[in-house]
Formats: structure tokens, C-alpha cells, sequence
């Protein structure tokens, strides 16, 4: 069969016919000499992914990886730095001041950042990145960034190098901030783009760097590489020191882990408890670091359901778990340490200043419990161990989503616990995406869920009441108490968080005295990273924040080119 | 014979048509829709109604139905929604990763499973032929992509393990380790690329991304091949024309080889066109485990995002591939068959 040799070089055609994916392109106008080369840079940093890029403009940008890119293509309008709470640094932005009133702040920009094609970036970059966001048709996520600007003037170009941010009230100044801190997106590229269409725009993934790196090359689902910017003109200390940051995409967990353990790759977040233990056991090679209460979990009631009206009803479910036991054996190592901490509401206590720290969390009493839900009229009054009440048993479904190992075991815990005074519970998971949406239209009985954090206090999307005209989505037990609206009202309307924490702290206790949600627990992130890096920064701010210090000692090098 | 290919061909578009209305039916019971992701508590009704109207999920399922239908009428499969690109391009980025990885698990399915399966024919009723058998066994049954881990496990970590040992024991040179080590997952090194390393060093790369990935897939395949292969060869070495080539005086290598395995070789070629569906559908697990960045994750992506456009082209081009594969096996089978004849 002459067939055979022909078959049997096909793959190898295939091989060298599967070339590269699309590498950025490289600068096409001169831009001049290239910036000052900056410290010798050395060595590489592999890290580990669970999903590719999407799209890489700040104003449509949805993934995580896109944030991980953006940051470092970009020079921040602030610095940040999270301590308690977040600090700002001049960035792009040379200084700031309110206004007396607090509803404008006027800027001075730096003028000597160039984008990667030459070109300078300017206060036009500022003003169109804005008027991007605030196009209905674009459709951005940052929409809220907008909500309390005036029209026309966010920002106010007054001349090349300052510009006022003019809001329609004063609120919480770090916010503020946050607000108008948006990577840029360049005008001389998109000003002329088709905005319906913006995210399918051939630009959009080739992005033009104006801060320490640029995206030097993209294989879509593969891998992505960031690469110093010579083109930066920025602060001598904001150079980079790597040679490269590889990026590989592996939605996989377990791969992961193993690629991580193969040394394979140097950096993966999000180590589950029980392999950290073993990570620290066999590869003394890997860091392994604490990133901070970044994510919380939780037991939604649905408000409306009648089970679960009554706010005794609720403390008295909230007094019958044991969430210690439950921490101990799903979120504690074998030595003992351990990765979570009672949560008393959705404020992180990493915002040390507005968390507060005196509310205690309600006891583990089985007693108490039993007779506060005997006390509204729950008893097992036929003996079948479940309480009952008119007839009615006190049985309900908990939902929770699919493929998440924690919140499956947690639900088996709560049920065992619950039976324990005599609550029926039966557990239900449902595919994320569903989970999720049934959230949003209230329909599940309890929910097991969780939040990540916020680093700026914004309770109104999670606590705030339905409106006439829009229901709070994200107000997922339909909870509504108008002393904590007012609350939210008044400290919002605090320009200075210093004066706002007292009000925030009583919001917090009110809260939490309702009880609209069981508040289990903050989780400390674990992320691994290789020892042989220098000067790395993995906190609450980013898992890979200030890339651009991140080193290698001469003698710890592993890739040599 | 070419009348016969047209005439399947044309069948083949009632057939496309049933599967890609069955799965927008589908897509439209799911809960939620791909404009979920642009709405954030603080979204404006009138940006709300934008975003609706843009992706026209204000219009009733059947209208957006039929003009799905008239757009596939021209071949106009449209754009991703939440990608916003043509929906082609897209495909075209992850097909050519699947083919590729789908014949490197045929280039290990067959030659292992035709020589096992001729060979436990050729010793049938021996111990040999029974371990065998359970051995086909054992890979069959056994879900592809826990052997996928193992396969991680054994090949990276243990694997990795023992040569990085043997280098620093100075066994080994360390261009030796660098070839030995195999990767776990991924197309190719970007590191490699990235540096600008010689062609030969980064085809030796692709290569080596192929083994485990190619491994896990065709090593279950396999276990089914060798059966098959095993029954056809007993049948076909019971046939007279065989006893008349040993007659003959041929070697018993010639009679097994040219005669039996030749005609034994039919029903495999039928089993591989109809192979098709399991290699796309094994490989969606196997994709993820290794991190391919093929038509079996991009399938799972369109999913869980809700694309519409592109979940129907996906399958478009899946149910083509069937049919397509379909049609080989019969056309392949009466290339190599004289007595079959299509009209």
C-alpha cells in the first residue's frame, strides 16, 4: 500500500504547520530612541492560569486575566497600597485636592508617558477613556464608576496637564478615587472604532503599553507573555527585573497543582488546604503565602419564605450550627493551622479601620436554639424527630453550585448539625451559571454562597432595598431594614472615612442582629510561588502586584535565556 | 461510487438541520442568557435594554430561530456574542489543535490495537491471549481522563522525579534531562518560542506535547480496537482460502500478514470512521486535563457562556465531522473491498 510513507509523515506536517498564535505586534511608528534600558534584567517567572485573556481594554475588560495584564501594561492614574484600607500614591496622576464641598477633584497629570507606538499619553486619553465608559452602547461593566458623575465634566479638560473630576454629591474619598483611576484606553487608536462592536475590535488584543511591560505574544487558550516595555518612560523604579512573565493557561485544578510540583511551573493561586499541607511537607521549594481574607462564605435565607420570616427563627438556625467545628474540619491543615475566620457580615476584616470587631459571633447553644424555635411554636409534636408547626414540617432545601469541594462538604456538615434539633435539610447542587441565576430571582429556599471582597465599602448592591422602578439583584434574601437604608444614605454621603467608620460599624451590627444571612466564614487565600523570587508581593491588593519588582538572584536562576 | 458520496452528502443536511435546532432548543431552556455577564446591580435600565436589543433577546425564541436559519442558508454562521468576532475564526483557532491530537491518538489506537488483537488471534486460548484480553480489558473500561491523571502523575511527577535524580547524581547530562522530561500539559513550551529556539527543538517540544495527551486517548481506544481485531482475524483464519495458502507451502507469517489480517482489516476500517464522535467527545475531558486548546473546551467555553452562535457552529462542525468520517469508512471500505460496489 503506497499510502503508508504519506500517512506517515502527515503528523509531522501537521507539527511544523501548527505555527505560533499571534504575537503583538511590535511598534511600527519610530518613536524615537528607546527609553533608558533600566536594570539588567534576569530570569522568568512561569505562572499558572485558570482562563485566558478576553478582552484587553480597560473600559470592556471581564477576566481576571485581563486585570492581571492591564495593571502591568498600564501606569496607574494612583498607586495603590493596602493597609487597612486603600492608600494612594501619585501615579500617572502628580497630585490631587478636593474641593471644599468634596464633589470635584482636581488633577495635574505627568506629561512625559509615551505609548508603546511613540505617541504621548494625554489628558484626551483621560477624557475619551471615559467618554467611553459612559456610551450606553459600549455596555461596560464600570458603569458604576459613572454613576455619580456630572455630564460633560468627568473629567473637565482644563489644559494639557490638568484636568477636574466634577460629581453630583461627595461621598467616601477612596472611592472617589477608585473611580477615576481606570487604566486608559488610547484615543488615536479607537477614537474612529465602531463602539457596538468594540470588544471584536482587531485592536482590542493587541493593546499599545504605556506602563513597565507589554504583551509581547498571545496563543489564544494557551499561553500569554509579558515582556519589559522599552518603550516605557515612566519612574527608573518601575522598570522591571524579570526577563519575562509566561502565562499558561490550565483550566484544570489537579494539572495545576502537578505542573506546580513538577516545577513546571513556578506560581499557582488558590491551593487548597489539604495539598498545602502536603506542599509543605514534600517541596520546600514553594512558598507558600497567605494572601488575606479575600473571599467569605455563607447560608442565604430567602426572606420571603416563611420558614424563614422571623429573625428568631434565623438566630435561633444560626445558634444550632457549629461553624468552629465545621472550620476545623474543612478549612483547618493537619498541623492545626487554620485558613478561616468567623465572619460577622460582608465587610473583610482586612478593612481594619471599618470592621467591627465587637460584635460577637452568635454562640453554638443546641439548648437555646431548641427553645427559641420552641418559643414561635416549632415542636416535634409527633415524634418523627423533625419540628413541626400547624402541620407543617420544618424541612428545606439548601442550594449550592457544583464543583466546589468546600461548599459540598460544608452543606454535608450543616445538615448533620441541623438534624441534630431536629431541622430537615436536603441539599441541592446546581451547575454555577443556574446557581447563580436562581440568586438573582430569589428562587431557592436557603443558599450556600459566597463573596469575594470588596477593598472600599459598598454595601448598597448587597443590602440595599428594592426600589419602585429596579430590584436590587444582587440583594439576593430580598432584605430590606430602613434603618440600615439610612445607614448606607449617611455614610455614603461621609466624605471622610474616618468619620464614616462609626456609621458603617453600626450598619454592621444591625446586620448582622437581622440575620438575613447565616455569615460563616473569611478565607485566607493560599497561593504558592517558587522561593527562588525576590521581593515578591502577593496581597489583598493582587496575587501578582508589582510585577515589575519581582527578581531573581544571579546564583537562583532557572531559565537561563 | 461518486453518486453514491453526492446522495449520502445531501442526506446529511436533514440530518445537520434536526441537530442544530435540537441544541438551540436547548440552549433556550437553560437558565440565564449570555447577556448575564454585562449586567452589574448598577446597570441602567435604558443600558439594560441596549444590551438586550443588541444580542436581540427581546425578539421571541422562534424568530431568532428562523433567522438563524436563513443566516446558515448562506453559510453566514454570524458572530460570537460574548466575543464578538466571527464565529469561524474562533473555530478555526481550536480545530486544527483537535485533528491533530484526534490523529495522533489514531496513529497509537490502530498499530497497537490491530498488532495486539492479530496476535491474541494467532495465540487464541493461550494464557498470553487471556492476560491480554484482560488487559484490553482493563484500558477499555477505564475512564479516559482518570488515566489521563495518572498519566500526569507517572509521567510528570514520579518521571521527573527519577531523572532529575539520576542528573544529580551525575548519571545524566542535563541536555540528556532536558530531552527525557516530558511535558504535562499544553501544545508546546512558550518559553521556547519565546526565546527564539531552533525549529528542531521546538518540533522535538510538539512532540513531546502530543505523547501523554495521545497516550490517555488512544491507549482506552485501544483495548476496544484489539478486540475487534482479535474476532475478525479468528474469523477470517478459519476461512478455506487460508487453509489453501498453507497448503500452498507460504510462511505462516506471509498467509497471517498478506491474507488473514488484510481481510480481517474491514470491520476496523468501519470502526474508525465510526471512531469520530468518541475522539471529539473523549477529547473534551482530555482537553481540559492537558490543557489543549481544542474544539472540546472551546464546546465547554460556548456553553457555559451561552453563546449561541457559537455553540451551533461547534456543533455544526462536529456533526459534519461524523458524517464525514461516516462517509470515509464506507467509501474506504469499498476501495479495499472489490465485491462492494456503490451505485
Amino acid at each position: 500500500m503506497s499510502l503508508r510513507p504519506v500517512l506517515a509523515l502527515l503528523p509531522l506536517l501537521a507539527l511544523t504547520a501548527c505555527g505560533g498564535g499571534a504575537p503583538a505586534d511590535k511598534p511600527t511608528e519610530g518613536g524615537g530612541a528607546p527609553a533608558d534600558a533600566g536594570p539588567k534584567t534576569q530570569g522568568t517567572l512561569v505562572a499558572a492560569v485558570q482562563s485566558d485573556i478576553g478582552y484587553l481594554g480597560s473600559v470592556v475588560y471581564e477576566a481576571a486575566a485581563d486585570s492581571q495584564i492591564l495593571t502591568n501594561i498600564s501606569f496607574p492614574m494612583v498607586d495603590p497600597e493596602f493597609d487597612c484600607s486603600l492608600k494612594k500614591s501619585p501615579g500617572l496622576a502628580k497630585s490631587w485636592e478636593w474641593s471644599d464641598d468634596g464633589k470635584v477633584i482636581k488633577m495635574e497629570l505627568r506629561d512625559d508617558l509615551t505609548w508603546e507606538d511613540g505617541k504621548p499619553v494625554t489628558v484626551h486619553d483621560v477624557a475619551f477613556t471615559y467618554e467611553l465608559i459612559a456610551d450606553p452602547v459600549v455596555a461596560s461593566p464600570r458603569l458604576s464608576y459613572i454613576e455619580h458623575a456630572v455630564d460633560g465634566k468627568f473629567p473637565l479638560v482644563v489644559d494639557d496637564k490638568h484636568i477636574e473630576w466634577h460629581f453630583d454629591r461627595a461621598y467616601d474619598r477612596d472611592t472617589q478615587i477608585a473611580h477615576v483611576g481606570m487604566a486608559l484606553m488610547p484615543k488615536h487608536v479607537f477614537g474612529d472604532a465602531d463602539r457596538k462592536t468594540l470588544r471584536g475590535n482587531p485592536n482590542i488584543n493587541k493593546p499599545l503599553s504605556y506602563g513597565p511591560f507589554r504583551l509581547a505574544n498571545w496563543k489564544p487558550n494557551e499561553s500569554f507573555v509579558l515582556e519589559p516595555n522599552p518603550q516605557f518612560t515612566g519612574p527608573d523604579d518601575w522598570k522591571p527585573h524579570l526577563n519575562r512573565v509566561i502565562f499558561r493557561v490550565i483550566p484544570e485544578y489537579s494539572t495545576r497543582l502537578i505542573e506546580l510540583e513538577s516545577g513546571k511551573i513556578d506560581f499557582m493561586e488558590s491551593v487548597l488546604v489539604e495539598d498545602a499541607d502536603r506542599l509543605r511537607e514534600e517541596h520546600k521549594e514553594i512558598n507558600l503565602v497567605r494572601r488575606g481574607w479575600r473571599s467569605n462564605d455563607y447560608v442565604a435565607w430567602n426572606l420571603s419564605n416563611p420558614l424563614f420570616s422571623d429573625k428568631k427563627v434565623r438566630k435561633a438556625l444560626a445558634m444550632a450550627i457549629d461553624t468552629d467545628q465545621i472550620i476545623e474540619k474543612v478549612l483547618t491543615s493537619k498541623t492545626g493551622e487554620s485558613y478561616a475566620r468567623r465572619s460577622v457580615g460582608t465587610i473583610t476584616p482586612a478593612l481594619c479601620g471599618v470592621h467591627n470587631n465587637d460584635i460577637e459571633p452568635l454562640p453554638f447553644n443546641v439548648q437555646k436554639a431548641q427553645k427559641m424555635l420552641a418559643s414561635v411554636g416549632w415542636k416535634d409534636s409527633d415524634g418523627d424527630g423533625i419540628l413541626d408547626k400547624d402541620g407543617k414540617k420544618f424541612s428545606f432545601t439548601l442550594s449550592t453550585n457544583t464543583g466546589n469541594k468546600r461548599r459540598a462538604n460544608s452543606a454535608v456538615l450543616l445538615q448533620a448539625q441541623l438534624k441534630q434539633v431536629g431541622v430537615e435539610m436536603n441539599i441541592e447542587q446546581t451547575e454555577t451559571n443556574a446557581f447563580f441565576e436562581n440568586l438573582r430571582k430569589r428562587d431557592y429556599e436557603a443558599a450556600l454562597g459566597g463573596w469575594s471582597a470588596g477593598l472600599f465599602v459598598d454595601p448598597a448592591s448587597v443590602w440595599g432595598c428594592d426600589t419602585e422602578e429596579k430590584r436590587n439583584e444582587f440583594n439576593f434574601t430580598g432584605y430590606c431594614n430602613p434603618k440600615v437604608e439610612e445607614l448606607i444614605s449617611k455614610g455614603l454621603d461621609t466624605p471622610n472615612p474616618k468619620d464614616a467608620a462609626p456609621i458603617w460599624k453600626e450598619m454592621q451590627a444591625e446586620i448582622y442582629d437581622d440575620q438575613p444571612y447565616l455569615f460563616l466564614w473569611w478565607m485566607d487565600e493560599i497561593v504558592a510561588i517558587h522561593n527562588r523570587f525576590d521581593n515578591t508581593h502577593i496581597d489583598m491588593l493582587s496575587r501578582l502586584n508589582r510585577l515589575h519588582e519581582w527578581e531573581v538572584a544571579d546564583d537562583k536562576i532557572k531559565y537561563k535565556r | 461510487m461518486v453518486k453514491y458520496a453526492i446522495r449520502k452528502l445531501l442526506l446529511a443536511i436533514p440530518l445537520v438541520l434536526c441537530v442544530i435546532s435540537f441544541i438551540f432548543l436547548l440552549v433556550e431552556l437553560s437558565p440565564g442568557s449570555v447577556a448575564d455577564k454585562f449586567f452589574t446591580p448598577e446597570t441602567p435600565p435604558e443600558v439594560r435594554e441596549l444590551i438586550i436589543a443588541k444580542y436581540q433577546l427581546d425578539q421571541p425564541a422562534i424568530l431568532r430561530y428562523f433567522a438563524m436559519l436563513k443566516n446558515l442558508l448562506f453559510l453566514d454562521f454570524g458572530h460570537s456574542m460574548a466575543q464578538e468576532r466571527p464565529v469561524f475564526e474562533i473555530i478555526f483557532e481550536s480545530l486544527p489543535n483537535t485533528i491533530l491530537l484526534s490523529a495522533v491518538t489514531l496513529l497509537i489506537t490502530y498499530p497497537v490495537g490491530i498488532l495486539l488483537g492479530s496476535l491474541q488471534a494467532v495465540w487464541h486460548n493461550t494464557r498470553t491471549d487471556a492476560a491480554v484480553s484482560v488487559g484490553a480489558l482493563v484500558l477499555y473500561s477505564m475512564p479516559n481522563f482518570w488515566l489521563a491523571l495518572m498519566l500526569q502523575l507517572i509521567g510528570g511527577l514520579y518521571w521527573t522525579g527519577w531523572i532529575e535524580d539520576l542528573n544529580q547524581a551525575g548519571t545524566l547530562s542535563d541536555a540528556a534531562m532536558s530531552y527525557l522530561t516530558l511535558p504535562l500539559s499544553g501544545m508546546a513550551d512558550p518559553y521556547l518560542e519565546i526565546v527564539g529556539a531552533s525549529p528542531w527543538e521546538q518540533g522535538v517540544d510538539r512532540a513531546k506535547h502530543l505523547l501523554m495527551p495521545g497516550f490517555a486517548m488512544g491507549l482506552a481506544f485501544s483495548g476496544s480496537t484489539a478486540r475487534y481485531m482479535r474476532s475478525a482475524v479468528l474469523e477470517t483464519i478459519r476461512q478455506d482460502y487460508i487453509r489453501t495458502a498453507r497448503a500452498k507451502g507460504l510462511h505462516e507469517r506471509t498467509v497471517i500478514i498478506k491474507h488473514a489480517m488484510r481481510n480481517a482489516l474491514l470491520p476496523i476500517i468501519t470502526l474508525m470512521g465510526l471512531s469520530v464522535p468518541f475522539l471529539f467527545s473523549g477529547a473534551v475531558l482530555i482537553e481540559t486535563v492537558f490543557a489543549w486548546p481544542g474544539m472540546g473546551r472551546l464546546i465547554l467555553t460556548a456553553i457555559y457562556t451561552q453563546d449561541t452562535p457559537l455553540i451551533i457552529a461547534c456543533f455544526f462542525v462536529f456533526t459534519l465531522m461524523v458524517v464525514l468520517g461516516n462517509l470515509a469508512a464506507d467509501l474506504a471500505y469499498a476501495l479495499v473491498d472489490p465485491r462492494i460496489k456503490y451505485d
